[in-house]
C-alpha cells in the first residue's frame, strides 16, 4: 500500500481551475469518503484551501489510482481532460515531504504563514471523523503536524519582510507601535506610494492624506485610500500633524527640505517623524535625517533591509527542508 | 540573616538579567525574567522586612538600607509597570541597576551590622523618607526605560537594525509614553516626599539635604513642564531622564 499525493495549488493552477476543485469545510469529511470510493483507496484525506485543493490517499498502485481519480473527478465535476495538466502527482516519501512542506508553510503563497497548520490539521480531524483515514494517513499526519511544529519552532521562516513596502511598514511599527493612532501623508501619487500607504491602511493607519502636483490623481488616490486629497502646496501644514511621509514624486530635485521639517517642529511638539523617501532621484534632503526626531529612510536603505531579509529568509528555508529530511529520515513512514 | 535575604536577592537578579540577555542576544524573549524578578522582589521584602523588625521603623536609616530600598522600589515598580513595556527586556535593562544598588548596599560598612531600634520616630520623617526612595524607584525605571529609548534611537537613526536587541526592544512612541507617565509618577511621590521633609522636625545640618532634594525635584518638575508646554524630543527626554537620575543620586551620596 503506498502514499499518493494528488494536488493543485496556487502555481500550478490559475484560481478559475483551483475554484472547481474547492471543497467547503464542512463537506470534508464527506469528499474524503467519496475519494475514498472514487479511487479504490482503502484511505483518504482531502484538503481544500483558497490556494489549494490536494487529495492524499493509501492505494495499490500509484499510476492506475492517480488515473482513476483524474477521470472521475473530471466526470464529477464536468471539465476536460486537460486539466490533469493542472495536476501534480506525488508518491511515497516524495507524497509526505510534500505534505511536510505544506504543513510547515513552506508551500504557501505567503511563506512560513502559520494558517495552512490549522486547515490540514481541520481536513484531517474531518477525514479521521468520517472514517476515511486508518493506519498509514494516521500516522503520516501526525507526524507530518510533529514535523510542522519543529519547523515553526527551530526556525523563523516567517520573519523579515522581503519586499520595500513591508519593510518600510515594519519600520513605522518599531517607531509608532499600533497604526492605529498614526495619520501618513503621501507625497506624489506613484504606485509605489500607493502600494506602501495600502500596507500602512492594511495595518491599521488612522488617516491618509494625499498632496500630488496634479489635485485630479491626488483626489483619485485618496478615494481609493478613504482618506483626503491636499493641494500640494499645502503639504507643510499637514506636515504637522502626520507620523508618517511617503514621498515619491517626479521632481528632478528635493522637494522636502530641512528648513520646511524645522519649521513643522515646535507645531508638532518634536514628536517621532517617519520619512519614507521611495523617489528617485531622492525627494527628501538627506539633511532632515540630521534632526533629532526624524527617522529617514529612502530607497536604497530600504532595498538593502528587504534584501538582507530575503538572504535569511533563503538560510531558514534551507534549515526547514534539512529538518524536514532529518525527521523523514528518522520517521520511517508506512507508505513511504 | 537581613544580609542573606539581599545577597539571595542579588544572584537572582543576576541570573535574571544573564539569562534575559542571553536570550536577547538570540533574538528571543525570556518570559523567566520576570519570575526571577519576582523571587528577587521578595528577598528584597524579606530583608525590609528583617530590618524593619530591628529599626522598629521603616528601615532607611543607614545607606545600605537605602540602597536596598531603592533597588527594591525599582523592582516593584519594574513589575508594576512592565506589562506596559515587553516585560522581560525591561527586566534586562532593569536587572543590572538592581544587582548595583544591592552590590553598593553589601559592600561591608555600608550597613548597619547591628541596627539599632529608633527611638521616637516622626511619621513625617518617615513619610518624607519612604515616599522619596519609592520616588526614585519610579525615577529610575523612567531612567532605565530612557537608555532603551537611547540605543533604539540610534539604531535606527543609523539603519542597524539586525541585532537581537532590536527586534526585541518595544516601539519608540511607547518607550515614550512609558517614561513620561514614570517620571509623573516619581514627580508626584517626590513632591510628597518633598512637603512631608519640610513638616518634620528637622536640625539645620538636615538643610542641606532638603535644598538638594529641592533642587533635585525642581528638576524634574521643569523638566515635566517644558515636555508638557513646549514639547521635546525623544532624545532629549531620554538624556534629561538619565542624567537628572545620575546627578541626583550622586547628590544624595554626597549631601
Amino acid at each position: 500500500m503506498d502514499l499518493l499525493c494528488l494536488g493543485l495549488n496556487h502555481r500550478t493552477a490559475p484560481v478559475d481551475v483551483r475554484e472547481r476543485f474547492a471543497v467547503g469545510n464542512t463537506k470534508l469529511g464527506e469528499a474524503s469518503n467519496e475519494l475514498v470510493r472514487l479511487a479504490e483507496a482503502t484511505e483518504a484525506v482531502v484538503i481544500s484551501t483558497c490556494n489549494r485543493t490536494e487529495f492524499y490517499l493509501a492505494a495499490d498502485g500509484a499510476r492506475a489510482a492517480f488515473e482513476r481519480i483524474e477521470i472521475r473527478l473530471a466526470q464529477k465535476i464536468q471539465v476536460d481532460s486537460s486539466v490533469a495538466a493542472h495536476f501534480y502527482r506525488k508518491e511515497k516519501a516524495d507524497a509526505a515531504r510534500h505534505l511536510c512542506r505544506v504543513v510547515s508553510g513552506l508551500d504557501s503563497m505567503m511563506l512560513g504563514e502559520t494558517e495552512i497548520f490549522g486547515q490540514v490539521k481541520q481536513a484531517y480531524a474531518s477525514a479521521h471523523e468520517a472514517g476515511a483515514t486508518g493506519a498509514i494517513l494516521n500516522k503520516v499526519f501526525q507526524r507530518a503536524f510533529g514535523v510542522g511544529k519543529k519547523v515553526r519552532t527551530e526556525t523563523s521562516i516567517q520573519e523579515g519582510s522581503t519586499s520595500v513596502g513591508n519593510v518600510a511598514v515594519d519600520l513605522a511599527e518599531k517607531i509608532f507601535g499600533h497604526l492605529k493612532d498614526s495619520e501618513v501623508m503621501i507625497l506624489g501619487a506613484g504606485e509605489m506610494s500607493r502600494i506602501t500607504a495600502q500596507s500602512l491602511v492594511s495595518r491599521g493607519a488612522k488617516s491618509i492624506f494625499v498632496a500630488n502636483r496634479s489635485f485630479d490623481r491626488a483626489q483619485e488616490l485618496a478615494t481609493e485610500m478613504g482618506g483626503s486629497a491636499v493641494l500640494f502646496e499645502d503639504w507643510q501644514k499637514v506636515l504637522e500633524r502626520v507620523d508618517v511621509v511617503i514621498s515619491s514624486t517626479g521632481a528632478p530635485h528635493a522637494i522636502v527640505l530641512r528648513a520646511d521639517v524645522e519649521k513643522a517642529r515646535r507645531a508638532r511638539k518634536y514628536r517621532p517623524l517617519f520619512f519614507i523617501d521611495i523617489a528617485v532621484p531622492r525627494d527628501i534632503d538627506p539633511a532632515v535625517g540630521e534632526i533629532e526626531e526624524v527617522y529617514l529612510y529612502d530607497i536604497d536603505t530600504l532595498e538593502q533591509l528587504a534584501e538582507e531579509a530575503r538572504g535569511r529568509r533563503q538560510l531558514q528555508i534551507e534549515q526547514c527542508e534539512r529538518i524536514i529530511e532529518l525527521e523523514l529520515e528518522k520517521l520511517n513512514l508506512p507508505g513511504t | 540573616m537581613d544580609r542573606w535575604f539581599l545577597i539571595a536577592a542579588t544572584l537572582l537578579a543576576v541570573v535574571g538579567g544573564i539569562l534575559g540577555m542571553i536570550s536577547v542576544h538570540r533574538s528571543k524573549r525570556n518570559r523567566l525574567t520576570v519570575a526571577w524578578m519576582i523571587g528577587a522582589l521578595l528577598c528584597q521584602i524579606g530583608f525590609l522586612a528583617v530590618r524593619g523588625e530591628s529599626r522598629a521603623a521603616c528601615p532607611l536609616h543607614d545607606r545600605g538600607e537605602i540602597l536596598a530600598f531603592l533597588a527594591w522600589s525599582l523592582t516593584l515598580f519594574y513589575l508594576l509597570v512592565g506589562p506596559a513595556y515587553r516585560i522581560s527586556l525591561l527586566g534586562v535593562f532593569t536587572a543590572p541597576v538592581v544587582v548595583i544598588f544591592q552590590a553598593l548596599a553589601l559592600i561591608p560598612g555600608t550597613l548597619t551590622a547591628n541596627p539599632m531600634k529608633i527611638a521616637g520616630g516622626n511619621p513625617w520623617h518617615e513619610t518624607h523618607s519612604a515616599m522619596s526612595v519609592l520616588a526614585y524607584g519610579a525615577l529610575a525605571l523612567a531612567a532605565v526605560a530612557g537608555v532603551m529609548f537611547l540605543v533604539l534611537d540610534r539604531q535606527l537613526k543609523e539603519h542597524h537594525l539586525k541585532s537581537g536587541l532590536f527586534r526585541n526592544l518595544p516601539p519608540v512612541r511607547e518607550l515614550l509614553i512609558s517614561l513620561e507617565r514614570l517620571l509623573w509618577l516619581g514627580g508626584g511621590l517626590l513632591t510628597i516626599g518633598i512637603v512631608a521633609g519640610f513638616l518634620m522636625p528637622h536640625t539645620s545640618s538636615a538643610w542641606g539635604h532638603l535644598i538638594a532634594a529641592v533642587a533635585v525635584w525642581a528638576g524634574y518638575i521643569v523638566l515635566l513642564v517644558v515636555k508638557q508646554v513646549r514639547g521635546l524630543t525623544g532624545r532629549r527626554l531620554s538624556l534629561s531622564a538619565v542624567v537628572l537620575f545620575v546627578l541626583s543620586l550622586a547628590v544624595f551620596a554626597f549631601v
